[in-house]
C-alpha cells in the first residue's frame, strides 16, 4: 500500500518537475486565476454587504437601539435609563435622540427630510458623523439655532438626488424648518456631512436642547442608540438590558439593516450565483487541463500498464498531479488576494451608493473555495485517468 | 512437464499455448488474426516468431505477454491458465514474471535511464538501496555505465533500447518478450542488441520470445516459429 503511494508520488513528482515547464507554469497560473476569481467575487460582494452594515451601525443606529414601548410616542426617564444601560459591561457609547420629520425651505426651494436631535458629545461615542464633515463644522453642545445637514439636503455638494435638494445652501446661510407639530424655526447651517450612504445623507441634526424647546419635552427620546464593544453579541447585551428591567423595545442593528436587506440579499444572491458558476467553470477548466495532459500521456499510461504498474497507482499519480496544480494555484491565489488585491483595495476602495467598498476576505469562504477547488481538481484528475486506464493496453500504446 | 531436447538435455516446458485464436471485430467485419495456434515454449529457449507482415506475429506476442486477450484458447504457465486471471492479477503477473522490449523503446521521457529501469522494482515494493544497486548493475551489464542519469532524449536509439532491455530484466523475469526490438535501429545497434539477447539467453538462461521480420536474425535464436495468415506454418531451429 505504502509502496504504491510512493510510486504514485514518484511518478507525479517526475511528471511535474521533469515535464514541460511551460505547461506547468500555465496550469498553475490558470489555477491561481480561477481561485482569485472565486475569492475576489465573493469578497467584493461581502465587502459591499459589510459596508452597508457598517453604515447602518456607524451613521444611523449604533449596534443596539431602544425605541418607545408600543403605544407610546417617546421613551421616558432617559437620564436614569442611560445610567442603567451604562452599567452593563462592554457599552462604549449611548446617544439619545429625538427623531421627527420636518419641511425645510430655503429661498424658493423646499423639501421634507428627517431631523434628529443629539447631544453632540454623546453622539460622538456612537456614530461617526462628526468625522464625516465635508464643509463647516460639527455641532457643539452649546449650539442652539444651528443645524448640520446630510449631503443630499443643501444642494451643490454632489448628492445623488440633487434635484430634490434645497438648491445650493452654503455654510452660514439660514434655512427655515417647519416641524411636524407646526412649530417653525430658522437655523443657521453650521456644517454639511457626507457618509456616502443615502439613508444617512438625508438626515439633518440639531442640538437636543433646541429640539426639546420645539417639542416642549424634557428627559425623553424617540431613539436611544447604543454602541457595544463587540459586534455579533447583541443578543447577550439585549438579555442583560431585559434583566435590568428595561421595558422599551430593544432592537439589534440587524433589524434596521433589514431595510437595506433586499440590497444585501441581492448581493448575496449574485455572489452565490457567481460562485457557483465560477466553480463550475473552474471544474471544467481544471478537467480540460488535466484531460489534455492525460490524453497527451496516453501512450505512457499504456507503457506503465504493460510493464505491470497497477492501474490504481497510475490514477493516483494523476490525482496527485491535479492536487499539486490546485494547491499551488490556491497558494499563489491567496498570495495575490492577501498581498496584492486586498492592500490595493484598502488604498483604492470602490465607490458605491452605499459607501466605499473594499474587499472583505472571510476565512470560512476562502476555506470553502479552497476545498471546492481541490475537490474539483480531485475529480478532474480522477475522471480522465480513470478513462485512460479503461482503454486496452494496446489501444493506449499504439492507438489501435 | 519435461521433454527431451534435440541435444539430450531435459528442458522444462515453460508455456503451453493451446488453440489460441484472436479475432478482431471491426464494425460488422470479423478479422481473424490468429487461428487455433498451438505450441509450447521451453524454459531457456530463444525463439523468434517470424512471418510476413500481417501474419499475426505481434498479435501472438501480445496474447502471450498478456497485453491483449485472445478470443479463445489457453495460455498455461505453471499449470495455470493465465487467461482466467483478473486484470489486476495479470498486471501482477506481468510485473513479476515478464519483461518487455518494444520496437519504439517505450521509455518514460521524464525519467532518467536509472529511474526507467528501477520503476518496475519500485512497483514490487523493493527497498530503494536494493533497486538502485540492482538497476545500476543491470545498466552496467547492458553497457550503459556512463548513461545512468541521462534521459531518453539524450541517448541514441540503440542506447534507449538497451535501457528498455535493462528495465525488462530488473525483476528477473521468466520470459522476455521483444516485439521487433531492432526495427528502428541501424545495423550496428541491431547487432549489439541481438548479441545482448543471445548473451542473456546463454549466460542466465533467460527465455526470450522475439518477433522479427529480419531473416538474418535467425542466426541468433535457437528456434523459429513461422506464422502464415494467423496460423502456425512451421517450426525449426
Amino acid at each position: 500500500m505504502l509502496s504504491n503511494l510512493n510510486l504514485s508520488l514518484f511518478l507525479a513528482y517526475k511528471s511535474i518537475t521533469k515535464g514541460n515547464k511551460g505547461t506547468l507554469v500555465l496550469t498553475v497560473c490558470i489555477m491561481s486565476l480561477i481561485f482569485v476569481n472565486l475569492v475576489f467575487t465573493a469578497s467584493i460582494f461581502l465587502g459591499l454587504g459589510n459596508t452597508v452594515n457598517n453604515q447602518v451601525i456607524n451613521t444611523l443606529y449604533g449596534t443596539v437601539a431602544l425605541e418607545p414601548k408600543t403605544d407610546e410616542k417617546y421613551i421616558s426617564d432617559v437620564y436614569s435609563l442611560k445610567q442603567k444601560i451604562n452599567s452593563v459591561p462592554g457599552i462604549t457609547g449611548i446617544s439619545a435622540q429625538y427623531v421627527t420629520g420636518a419641511a425645510f425651505s430655503y429661498k424658493d426651494k423646499s423639501g421634507s427630510w428627517a431631523i434628529r436631535s443629539i447631544n453632540p458629545d454623546d453622539e460622538r461615542t456612537v456614530t461617526t458623523i462628526h468625522n464625516l464633515m465635508i464643509d463647516g463644522e460639527y455641532l457643539s453642545k452649546l449650539d442652539s439655532d444651528e443645524i448640520i445637514l446630510g449631503k443630499e439636503i443643501p444642494g451643490g455638494y454632489g448628492g445623488d438626488l440633487e434635484h430634490l435638494s434645497l438648491g445650493g445652501v452654503k455654510i452660514g446661510d439660514s434655512i427655515n424648518v417647519l416641524f411636524n407639530n407646526g412649530v417653525s424655526r430658522r437655523f443657521r447651517v453650521k456644517g454639511v456631512f457626507d457618509s456616502n450612504f443615502q439613508q444617512s445623507n438625508n438626515i439633518a441634526y440639531i442640538s437636543q436642547k433646541e429640539m426639546e424647546s420645539v417639542l416642549g419635552l424634557s428627559d425623553k427620546a424617540s431613539l436611544i442608540l447604543i454602541k457595544t464593544r463587540d459586534l455579533g453579541n447583541e443578543g447577550s447585551y439585549i438579555k442583560q438590558f431585559l434583566e435590568l428591567g428595561i421595558k422599551e423595545e430593544i432592537k439589534p442593528w440587524t433589524v434596521y439593516a433589514a431595510m437595506v436587506k433586499n440590497i444585501t440579499a441581492s448581493f448575496d444572491m449574485i455572489a452565490l450565483l457567481i460562485a457557483v458558476i465560477g466553480l463550475f467553470v473552474a471544474s471544467v477548466t481544471i478537467f480540460i487541463i488535466i484531460y489534455v495532459n492525460t490524453i497527451s500521456k496516453r501512450r505512457q499510461i499504456g507503457i506503465l500498464r504493460a510493464i505491470g504498474i497497477k492501474e490504481s497507482v497510475i490514477i493516483h499519480s494523476y490525482i496527485l498531479q491535479a492536487m499539486f496544480y490546485a494547491i499551488s494555484g490556491t497558494i499563489i491565489g491567496l498570495f495575490i488576494m492577501f498581498f496584492i488585491l486586498k492592500p490595493w483595495f484598502i488604498t483604492h476602495p470602490l465607490k458605491f451608493p452605499v459607501g466605499f467598498v473594499s474587499l472583505l476576505i472571510v476565512p470560512e469562504k476562502v476555506m470553502v473555495n479552497t476545498i471546492s477547488l481541490i475537490a474539483a481538481a480531485l475529480a478532474a484528475g480522477l475522471i480522465p485517468s480513470w478513462m485512460a486506464v479503461r482503454e486496452t493496453i494496446l489501444e493506449a500504446i499504439w492507438g489501435d | 512437464m519435461v521433454e527431451e531436447s534435440l541435444i539430450g538435455i531435459e528442458k522444462e516446458t515453460l508455456i503451453k499455448i493451446k488453440k489460441l485464436t484472436r479475432i478482431y471485430i471491426m464494425g460488422e467485419v470479423r478479422v481473424p488474426a490468429l487461428n487455433n495456434v498451438t505450441f509450447d515454449i521451453k524454459r531457456g529457449e530463444f525463439a523468434a516468431i517470424m512471418g510476413k507482415s500481417g501474419s499475426g506475429k505481434s498479435t501472438l506476442l501480445h496474447q502471450l505477454g498478456l497485453l491483449d486477450a485472445p478470443t479463445s484458447g489457453e495460455i498455461i504457465i505453471d499449470g495455470k491458465n493465465l487467461l482466467s486471471l483478473s486484470e489486476s492479477q495479470k498486471a501482477k503477473f506481468r510485473l513479476e514474471r515478464f519483461g518487455y522490449v518494444f520496437q519504439e523503446y517505450a521509455l518514460l521521457p521524464e525519467l532518467t535511464a536509472l529511474e526507467n529501469v528501477y520503476l518496475p522494482a519500485m512497483a514490487l515494493g523493493r527497498r530503494k538501496e536494493e533497486y538502485v544497486k540492482n538497476s545500476t548493475q543491470v545498466l552496467e551489464q547492458v553497457g550503459l555505465r556512463n548513461r545512468l542519469h541521462h534521459r531518453p532524449r539524450e541517448m541514441s536509439g540503440g542506447e534507449q533500447q538497451r535501457v528498455a532491455i535493462a528495465r525488462a530484466l530488473i525483476n528477473k523475469p521468466d520470459i522476455l518478450f521483444a516485439d521487433e526490438p531492432t526495427a528502428n535501429l541501424d545495423s550496428t545497434s541491431s547487432k549489439q542488441i541481438l548479441e545482448l539477447f543471445q548473451q542473456l539467453n546463454i549466460e542466465i538462461g533467460l527465455t526470450i520470445l522475439m518477433v522479427t521480420h529480419e531473416p538474418e536474425d535467425r542466426k541468433y535464436v535457437n528456434r523459429v516459429i513461422w506464422l502464415k495468415d494467423g496460423e502456425l506454418a512451421e517450426q525449426g531451429t
